[in-house]
């Protein structure tokens, strides 16, 4: 209890920026003799715990982090809205609701893509602004960035973020390369300027946490010296472990707010130590504005019990990793890659996939930002390469995309005609010509959009709903439909989340309810009825309840999983017996039964990783069998489509 | 006449009743004979009897078979039979067959029950003691003549009639026709149904009042000439002629509801009646004139609203008046202060018509408590619904001071029930809680039809139970499928 707050009256809260607009909460921060801290536990969780941290945890600890004076605690956004609803099975919205009713005086934070929004492909205009309205009830900040940094993809966000009255920061993304210099980014801060006016704050997005001490220090001068006035936000990611140098760096030539977060849970790819910082930074002659040193602490004492729940979801390769200056891939995306090369069997190809293609690849495309979606166009272009032998064969549709210019010019060079051609073919010429181009995304209607919602979910739905919906349509069915079951299952705590093996007879829980009741529920016997249904006993508010469930164990035969290798699925596709190599979802089918189909001609687009990939007929023939349906899962050797020959 | 004491009673019925009238019994320190047949050998009721005695396979025809029943009695050395209510307990054979065999039938005399078991008998006591009753036609002749006198009567009375079973009951063996063309069409059929439900072909016409409201008033007759009356109960709530909830005393004038006990009671003297019984009435819901209906010689299902409310224990005093014993009800005893309200708590399903959820097992039962809160049931966790029997698990009878303060412990009580299994007729009852005709007290028999919202309440499934079902699921599967 030594240093409580310093300086309570240099803290920023929601009441304030309500009270006192935009304009005044920025000249209170030039003001302020030192710097302000933001927590990324979004960036934390999606870097270093594949965006698993529940909201369990996020209220458990919600009053310490209220306390302790952040500038604000990004807690939305980035892939984190489809992982609410994909994984942790929790309206994104609602967590908003319910968390600012616990964090009260902080400033929520938001991490958006732009046209992208938070996900990994352009929305239609109508549906970002519908969106942002949405979101900007709980959030006050909004970091927006575009992965080619073209500031046009941002417009109708930054202007639905100003009319919402909440705190615009558009972000420069930063890499490292020749093209990379400080007049590049200066200029592209003037553009921004011209955009939004003076009334923004300026993020530094270095999302690989690229870059040296020195290199982050003198950007930010470069930066003031044109812009003196202009508020920097410094955000980076602490892979390499050199984040605290660029932190301090960025401070001593005058950042006014950075990035970091709690000690007790920081890892590899994620955020620093946000104490150490402060520390070091203090010994400087800055201190941290508005900060409660004590909270920050005990935020970490309370956190520290909770890290073991997510074990299983912490890097398969521990320790820092300085190569990451070599493959500049996101800290955010760090977590995902390991997933996927660990459910697809490529775990051992990572560091070549890493240190080699990966850098290769980024080169040959442009030397753009490897960030969202541009870092999965990049990873899935390497893994592909590297897993399929041949470079830049069946090329996704993103990357055709991109290189048709859909999202944007090429910041700095286009990529080679060669790598055209292999995309392409030989014909990519006329392709380019004729498809190349700027691809402006026709707004949808969003009365049909919700009669088509309302008829998946079999009722009315509500206007939240529908928002999610136009995000990620069939993962927020699903997690409509789970929520009708299962209830508001984020009172849940990881313990029993994440439970592997089953609990013990005996085992007790207390879960208070999303509505505050409190319950008991005990584990009781499993057994079996003369139906032959499984049914587990729970003792739930002291009477014994009898609970259908799943079968599984003895006796039932368990579905017989075949594995196959890429290349006997591709052997097998040469006989009509058409299976997915990835494990993904059922996109887009096509064509249809009885449709006479070509070799080349695509039979039905999975979307894997978040990228939409194509299945490609090999042979002439009829299609005999489709035997799934958009939205289904399909696991690698899935049977997908039978095509006869005649 | 001489006072007999009785020290053995045999109760010829199952369910919640058989249990009602063995309490009463209990308590006045006489023995318990029950009977039951095969399906209920697992009714947690029989063991509190002092004799619980098997009469046959069943379904249903050995709880309606006089010989077992007798010979039961015989076996069990029991001197008295209380027929609760339906089966046997309107049958005037099985009350003569109880005096042959030396038994006491607690309730009327045979010959009562057979008169007023007839719905055109009954009609005419009722005009001979001067009390109005519904315009109407006696049996009709068989044959053309019959239709031609249905028809004769819908040009002097006017639209819609009912057509009627003489020897219905409880609502079955009613027909509305709208028109002569409806007439025509119905008047066989009816004759049919009714020959094949009661084994009696004659029907009649009755005016229909259109929407009126059902009140009864429940009267004790004693061997000794003495008849009085326990107030009125309004059973208009129905569904398709079935009672559903029931109110003690009937929102009506002090004047009227005088002049219906008045008219109660010269009915019943009129017909010689003996022990308890009810007279109902239809009331019109605008005027609150007022017309005899029928005269039901048993203990009714909604009894207890009437027990709640006077503080009369009314199988008490059916012993009693079997016994001979002159009627002591002091007047202020019989206080009508108050409300009372009872609701059948069955396991049904309401929104797909009431359909009974036969064969679903209670997995979880707990009950409501606390002031002016009554239970009269048999169900319990792990009771399965029977698909022989009806599906009335519980009765709740509910007493307050006035209207408002019952209607809120009725809505307490009723959040209080925790049923898992079945589909239950509750949460029907908490959406006419919250229906505002209803807080106003003004409903009649067409209340359901003009209030078709109160069957759109929500699925209310309890958080703990979706909570609990993936608990349930990460045991079983080892594993959260939702998580990785």
């Amino acid at each position: 209890m030594t240093r409580r707050t310093q300086n309570n009256d240099a803290r920023i809260t929601p009441q304030e920026l309500r009270r006192n607009g935009v304009r005044q909460v920025l000249e209170k921060i030039r003001r302020a003799g030192g710097y302000y801290v933001t927590n990324t536990e979004r960036d934390l969780s999606q870097s270093d715990f594949k965006n698993r941290i529940m909201p369990h945890t996020q209220f458990l600890v919600a009053p310490q982090r209220n306390d302790a004076g952040f500038f604000s605690i990004e807690i939305t956004g980035g892939a984190s809205v489809h992982v609410d609803m994909l994984r942790k099975q929790m309206n994104p919205l609602e967590k908003l609701e319910v968390l600012s009713a616990n964090m009260p005086d902080t400033l929520f934070q938001t991490l958006c893509r732009g046209v992208n929004l938070f996900g990994y492909r352009p929305y239609p205009e109508n549906v970002i602004r519908l969106t942002v309205r949405s979101f900007a009830r709980y959030v006050h900040v909004w970091r927006v960035f575009d992965f080619l940094n073209h500031v046009s993809n941002m417009i109708p966000v930054f202007e639905e973020v100003r009319e919402s009255g909440a705190i615009l920061e558009p972000s420069i993304c930063f890499s490292t390369g020749p093209e990379h210099t400080d007049a590049y980014y200066v200029g592209k801060v003037g553009e921004i300027l011209a955009v939004t006016g003076e009334d923004i704050l300026l993020c530094i997005k270095n999302h690989g946490g690229l870059g040296t001490p020195k290199r982050i220090g003198a950007l930010v001068r470069a930066i003031r010296e044109r812009y003196p006035d202009l508020v920097i936000h410094y955000h980076g990611h602490n892979t390499d472990g050199a984040d605290l140098g660029r932190i301090v760096a960025a401070v001593k030539n005058g950042a006014k707010i950075v990035d970091a977060s709690d000690h007790a849970m920081t890892g590899f790819y994620g955020p620093p130590p946000l104490l150490t910082a402060v520390d070091i930074l203090s010994d400087e002659g800055y201190e941290a504005a508005g900060l409660n040193r004590q909270a920050v602490i005990d935020a970490s004492n309370i956190l520290r019990g909770e890290r073991e729940h997510y074990r299983d979801f912490e890097s398969q390769f521990l320790g820092f990793d300085p190569t990451a200056q070599i493959h500049k891939l996101p800290g955010g995306a760090t977590g995902s890659s390991f997933e996927q090369a660990v459910k697809g069997g490529f775990l051992h190809q990572m560091p070549n996939i890493l240190q080699n293609e990966l850098p290769r690849v980024h080169v040959e495309l442009g030397n753009w930002w490897s960030v969202t979606p541009g870092s999965q166009i990049l990873w899935t272009t390497a893994v592909n390469n590297v897993l399929k032998g041949a470079r830049y064969r069946d090329a996704n549709d993103d990357l055709k995309s991109l290189m048709l210019g859909r999202y944007g010019e090429f910041p700095f060079y286009r990529p080679s005609d060669s790598i055209y051609e292999a995309v392409f073919g030989k014909n990519w010429k006329a392709i380019l010509e004729h498809e190349g181009g700027y691809q402006r995304i026709e707004d949808v209607d969003l009365a049909v959009e919700r009669k088509v919602l309302e008829h998946r979910i079999g009722r009315a739905a509500t206007d939240d709903e529908l928002v999610l919906y136009l995000q990620h349509p069939n993962d927020a069915v699903d997690f409509f439909k789970f929520e009708a079951k299962y209830g508001k299952t984020w009172v849940l705590s990881p313990n029993i989340w994440f439970r592997k093996g089953g609990f013990g007879l005996g085992d007790k829980f207390e879960i208070p309810d999303a509505y505050g009741r409190l319950h008991a529920v005990e584990i009781g016997p499993k057994r079996r009825t003369k139906a032959g249904d499984a049914v587990t006993y729970l003792v739930i508010d002291h009477h014994p309840e009898p609970i259908l469930t799943e079968l599984e164990g003895e006796g039932v035969p368990a579905k017989k999983k075949i594995s196959f290798t890429p290349k006997e699925i591709e052997a097998l596709a040469k006989t009509g017996d058409v299976r997915s190599q990835i494990i993904g979802t059922v996109s887009e089918i096509p064509i249809s039964e009885g449709e006479e189909v070509s070799a080349g001609q695509i039979l039905i687009v999975l979307e894997a990783m978040k990228m939409l990939n194509n299945v490609i007929a090999e042979i002439n023939g009829r299609v005999a069998e489709i035997l799934v349906a958009p939205g289904d899962r399909v696991e690698v050797g899935d049977p997908l489509i039978v095509v006869r020959t005649e | 006449m001489k006072e007999k004491s009785i020290r053995k009673i045999l109760i010829a019925n199952r369910g919640e009743i058989a249990l009602r009238i063995l309490r009463t019994i209990k308590e006045l320190g006489k023995g318990a004979v029950v009977v039951y047949e095969k399906p209920d050998s697992e009714a947690y009721y029989i063991r509190l009897a002092d004799t619980a005695i098997l009469i046959g396979e069943g379904p249903r025809c050995d709880y309606l078979n006089i010989e077992r029943i007798i010979w039961a009695a015989r076996k069990s050395g029991a001197d008295a039979v209380h027929p609760g209510y339906g089966f046997l307990a309107e049958n005037a054979d099985f009350s003569e067959a109880c005096e042959k065999a030396g038994l006491i039938f607690i309730g009327p005399p045979a010959g009562v029950i057979r008169d007023l078991g007839n719905k055109v008998v009954a009609r005419r006591i009722a005009a001979q003691a001067g009390i109005d009753t519904i315009p109407g036609t006696g049996d009709l002749p068989r044959g053309e003549d019959g239709v031609a006198a249905a028809l004769k009567f819908g040009l002097e009375h006017g639209y819609p009639l009912m057509l009627k079973a003489s020897s219905g009951g409880g609502g079955r063996g009613i027909r509305k026709v709208v028109n002569e063309k409806d007439l025509l069409v119905q008047l066989p059929m009816a004759r049919q149904e009714t020959l094949s439900a009661f084994n009696d072909e004659n029907i009649y016409v009755e005016k229909c009042v259109e929407a009126p409201r059902h009140v009864e008033i429940q009267i004790l007759a004693d061997r000794h000439g003495q008849i009085i009356h326990l107030g009125s109960r309004d059973c208009s709530i129905q569904r398709r002629h079935q009672k559903l909830l029931e109110i003690a005393p009937a929102n009506l004038p002090v004047d009227v509801l005088e002049a219906m006990y008045a008219a109660a009671i010269k009915a019943a003297r009129q017909a010689g009646y003996i022990n308890a019984g009810t007279v109902e009435f239809l009331v019109d819901a605008r005027t609150n004139a007022f017309w005899f209906m029928e005269m039901n010689t048993r203990l009714q299902v909604e009894h207890t609203v009437t027990e709640e409310l006077t503080g009369v224990d009314i199988v008490r005093e059916q012993i009693r008046v079997a016994e001979g014993q002159v009627l002591d009800i002091p007047r202020e005893r019989v206080h009508l202060m108050g409300k009372a309200v009872q609701v059948r708590v069955n396991a049904e399903d309401p929104k797909n018509h009431f359909m009974p959820e036969g064969g679903k097992q209670v997995e979880v039962y707990q009950s409501p408590g606390g002031p002016g809160v009554r239970l009269d049931g048999v169900v319990y966790q792990g009771y399965r619904v029977p698909t022989e029997y009806d599906s009335l698990m519980v009765k709740m009878t509910i007493r307050g001071y006035n209207w408002e303060q019952t209607i809120q412990r009725l809505k307490q009580a009723l959040n209080g029930f925790l049923i898992v299994g079945p589909a239950t007729t509750v949460p029907f009852y908490l959406a006419i809680c919250d229906e505002p005709d209803f807080l106003a007290e003004r409903f009649d028999t067409g209340y359901l039809d003009a209030h078709p919202a109160v069957f759109q309440y929500a699925e209310q499934e309890r958080e703990v139970a979706k909570l609990a079902r993936l608990i349930a699921e990460i045991h079983a599967r080892k594993i959260n499928p939702f998580a990785y």
